[in-house]
Formats: C-alpha cells, sequence, structure tokens
C-alpha cells in the first residue's frame, strides 16, 4: 500500500516536470491563461551612432527588425526612420534620425 | 556566413541545426542579417525567429509535408509591440457595437450558442515570401514559411452581427484585437471589411485551430478568419466589432497593406504605383516541399516529389511538375480535396536516370484559370509572391 503511494506521487512527479517542460512559459489558471514571453538578446554591431540607435528603436520594437533586412542604402533607410517618426510618432530629434540612419546604413545596408 | 555555391535555403537549414542546441528561453543574439535561428516561444514547436519584440516566427517548410498544419508549428506574426499575453476568460468579452440596433457583449459561452461552423483554410502572410523580391523591399523579410493550413472552428460573423441588428447606412465593419501599441502615438492595429464581404457565410470568428483552443501567439482567444484572403484581416485576439457608416481612416486601412490597382498587383520593379486598392484575395501558388532545394539524390532510385498547391478561395484544377527546367511539363496527381479554402497535396513520382543538376518547377492552376507567373511579379511592398520557383536538385 505504502509502495504503490510512493510509487504514484514519484510517477505524478515525473509527469508534472515533463508537462512544465513542454509548456515553458505557459500557465493555465483555471479560467486565466498567460504566457512570458522570452526576453529579445539582440546587440547591434559597436560603432558611432549605435547606442542612440538601439536605445530609440528598442522603444517599439527589438532590434533584430534592422539585422533581418536586406541591404539598402542610406536614402531608403532616411525614409524607413522618417516614417517611424511622422507615421508611428517615435520622438526621435530630426539630427537623431540622420544619426541613426547613417549608423544602420554604414553597418547593416550598403554603406551610402 | 553565406558563402558562395550554398543556397539560401540550404544554408538557413544549416544554420538552423547548428543553433537549435542553443534556443532556450532568451532569444540568441543574430549576428547575420541572413540568419534565422530556431527558438520555442509559449505553446510553439522550435521555428525560425524573424523578429522577438513583437514576435514574428516563421514555420519550418518540413511541417508542409503533412495536409494539416500542427498548432504548435503555425507561424506568428504580430505588428505592435504590447501583445496580449494574458487573458482570462471568466472576463473577457467580444463586444459588437456602432451601427446597430443594440450593442452586444458575448462571453466565450455566448459564442459557442451560436452554430459552429469547421473548414479548414490556408493561411497565409500577405509577406510572405518577401525576401525573394527583387530588387529587395522593406518589411519582414519572410521565406516561405508565413502560411499554414488550418482546420478553424468557429460561428460566422454574419450570425452574430445579425444578432446585434444592423441598421441602415452601415457600409463597413472594424476589427480590433487586444493588441496595443507602445506609444499612444502609434496607431493601433485595426483592419476592416466592406459589408458585403462581412456578411459572406464563410467568413468566422474562430475558437479552435484544429480542435483546439488558439495558442495566446495566435489570437486567443478568438481571431477572425476570412478564408481565401490574406491574413492581414484575421485580426487575432479580435475583442472589438464596429459596425461604421464611412470608411476608417486608420493608417492600417488607408495606408498600410495596399496592392496596385490594376489585374496584377504589380508595377515595374522599383517604380511607385498611381493608385492602390486594400489588398484582398491570395494569389495562386504551388510548392515544393520534399526534397528541399539543395538535396542529393541516387541516380536510378525512385522518388516521390511531393508539395502543396492553393489559391484565393478556389480550387486547384491542375498540378503541372517540370524536372528539366521547364522544356517538359507532366501532371502530378492530386491528394484528397477537402475543400476550396484548403490547400491540396501534389505527388510526382520521378526516377532521374542520369547524375546531374535537375531544375524543378511546378505550376499550379485553379478552377477559374488563374495561375503563376514565370518570373515573380514586383510591387513595393512585396505582397502576392506566387512565380513559379525553381528548385535544384542534385543526382549523384
Amino acid at each position: 500500500m505504502k509502495t504503490t503511494i510512493l510509487l504514484c506521487i514519484g510517477a505524478s512527479l515525473v509527469y508534472t516536470t515533463m508537462a512544465l517542460a513542454a509548456d515553458k512559459g505557459f500557465v493555465m489558471d483555471g479560467t486565466k491563461r498567460t504566457i512570458t514571453l522570452p526576453a529579445p538578446s539582440v546587440s547591434l554591431i559597436n560603432g558611432p551612432g549605435r547606442d542612440i540607435t538601439s536605445s530609440y528603436c528598442n522603444i517599439c520594437h527589438s532590434l533584430d527588425y534592422i539585422t533581418t533586412q536586406q541591404k539598402f542604402p542610406e536614402a531608403r533607410w532616411h525614409a524607413v526612420v522618417t516614417k517611424m517618426v511622422k507615421t508611428y510618432g517615435a520622438p526621435i530629434t530630426e539630427m537623431n534620425v540622420d544619426i541613426i540612419t547613417h549608423y544602420i546604413a554604414t553597418y547593416y545596408g550598403t554603406g551610402k | 556566413m553565406k558563402s558562395q555555391g550554398i543556397s539560401r535555403r540550404n544554408f538557413i537549414k544549416t544554420v538552423g541545426i547548428t543553433t537549435a542546441l542553443a534556443a532556450t528561453g532568451t532569444v540568441p543574439p543574430l549576428l547575420y542579417a541572413s540568419e534565422r535561428r530556431l527558438v520555442t516561444f509559449p505553446e510553439k514547436t522550435e521555428l525560425l525567429l524573424l523578429t522577438s519584440r513583437p514576435p514574428q516566427l516563421e514555420t519550418p517548410l518540413k511541417y508542409f509535408r503533412e495536409l494539416i498544419t500542427p498548432n504548435e508549428a503555425l507561424f506568428v506574426r504580430w505588428h505592435l509591440a504590447d501583445i496580449p499575453t494574458s487573458v482570462d476568460l471568466a472576463t473577457w468579452r467580444l463586444v459588437i457595437h456602432g451601427n446597430v440596433e443594440q450593442q452586444i457583449s458575448l462571453s466565450m459561452d455566448d459564442l459557442k450558442k451560436f452554430e459552429k461552423v469547421v473548414y479548414t483554410a490556408v493561411i497565409q502572410c500577405a509577406g510572405n515570401g518577401r525576401s525573394f523580391f527583387n530588387p529587395p523591399v522593406f518589411g519582414g523579410q519572410w521565406l516561405n514559411g508565413a502560411m499554414g493550413n488550418v482546420t478553424w472552428g468557429g460561428v460566422r460573423l454574419k450570425d452574430i452581427l445579425n444578432k446585434a441588428g444592423l441598421k441602415t447606412g452601415s457600409m463597413e465593419v472594424v476589427f480590433k484585437g487586444l493588441d496595443k501599441a507602445v506609444l499612444p502615438a502609434t496607431p493601433n492595429f485595426l483592419k476592416s471589411l466592406p459589408l458585403d464581404k462581412a456578411l459572406e457565410d464563410d467568413i468566422i470568428v474562430a475558437y479552435e485551430m484544429n480542435g483546439r483552443e488558439l495558442p495566446m501567439l495566435n489570437g486567443f482567444p478568438v481571431r477572425l478568419v476570412v478564408p481565401g484572403w490574406y491574413a492581414t484581416y484575421w485580426v487575432k485576439s479580435l475583442s472589438d466589432i464596429e459596425v461604421g457608416v464611412k470608411p476608417t481612416d486608420s493608417f492600417w486601412v488607408k495606408t498600410a497593406y495596399r496592392i496596385p490597382d490594376n489585374p496584377c498587383g504589380c508595377v515595374e520593379p522599383g517604380t511607385a504605383p498611381k493608385k492602390t486598392v486594400p489588398i484582398n484575395r491570395m494569389t495562386t501558388r504551388s510548392l515544393l516541399i520534399n526534397p528541399e532545394d539543395g538535396s542529393q539524390l541516387k541516380s536510378g532510385q525512385p522518388v516521390e516529389l511531393m508539395g502543396v498547391a492553393f489559391s484565393g478561395g478556389y480550387s486547384i484544377k491542375e498540378v503541372l511538375v517540370s524536372v528539366d527546367g521547364g522544356m517538359n511539363w507532366r501532371p502530378a496527381r492530386l491528394g484528397k480535396d477537402i475543400g476550396r479554402y484548403s490547400w491540396i497535396q501534389w505527388f510526382y513520382p520521378w526516377q532521374p536516370a542520369k547524375p546531374g543538376n535537375y531544375h524543378v518547377m511546378v505550376r499550379a492552376t485553379n478552377s477559374i484559370g488563374e495561375s503563376q507567373p514565370l518570373d515573380a511579379l514586383w510591387n513595393p511592398s512585396g505582397y502576392l509572391l506566387n512565380n513559379i520557383e525553381k528548385h535544384n536538385l542534385i543526382v549523384t
């Protein structure tokens, strides 16, 4: 009897551990479902303008929005960063738009 | 790094394998623009990472060997970073308001009292395949994994709208989800459908994917399903339906997700369209899924090429296969037809006689004669991609 109970507890512990592993970041609590998203950990190449680029772009999205793009010239990136300000309301001054644009075009674009 | 002689897809496969073990609780940093790493998000299997905040995850092609795409493998695409991560069905409601007889507020139990509708439909991001555009365009650089074939279960939008009672003068229906922008100045994501489209029988508010609840990242508790149309309309974590008397002036309808206003939805590469319309029905596509591009085969040994074909709401009538770069075409055998919104599988037995590089091409045609262009058509937003793909199979 005692052995059976212990075996059952042992088995359910194994089962619980497996369930947790399979549902990583997911919790069901009665009628409430909650997920926990993994933290982004993208870092940009070191260079002039990197910190300004990281801090402003990171307000709204992870930096892989930059790193996964294809190679574009500076004028195209300028249009995109300007869209972030004009369309999406990013609080970036004109001077910082230029710094960000130049940084991205240099390290992730075609350079000009 | 991408080296010469390795196809893009092959490269991605290699990177995927080497980084699979690194996929843990945090998203590993991207080192090179063209890399795609496998990551695991809640309720999802290992998917290819496009962006992590908001999450945009792509389905590895191997899952398309099956007729139905599993819930945990379906792609993920959010627009704004404040996405719903916690929903309590005890308090969640779907509100229908605007130009209606009476505003209604439906719980999940209320929703399930309407007649249930179930069918299988392809869900595909408007920008699926954008990374193959030439010249390249800005936007999520998806490969071909921003699609899937899912059996949806839910209730007709029409039934819900009729319950609220449409008043005269209604012109369109606006859909909003629980996702929000980070900054108050950013336009929140919403989509609208013209009233006559919204009242079509097949448009549903879905609470089931493949017989189960939706994963949070695919729009739990309910999402709109507009079969045959691109997924931009399939609003996730739908919570608010508003009947309007005039067209919405939202950025997401008036400016974004638009295509050139002509039959091909295309313009000369590098140019801007004079007039645009909201994106709508999906173009016809066919894809080779197995063996994958760049695979090696043995001469004299039989192999079965397989893939999928689909179009925007019309059944696939024919899939033709060429194993000699487009000189000769022969019909593939089609799998079971489970409805006009589903994709259909195609199979083509082949026994390469001699060693060499073979260029395999596939072309689908639907029941109203829509097919695929030999060369990719171009538009500035990178939508509607459906050219005949050329795959390289190496026979030794």
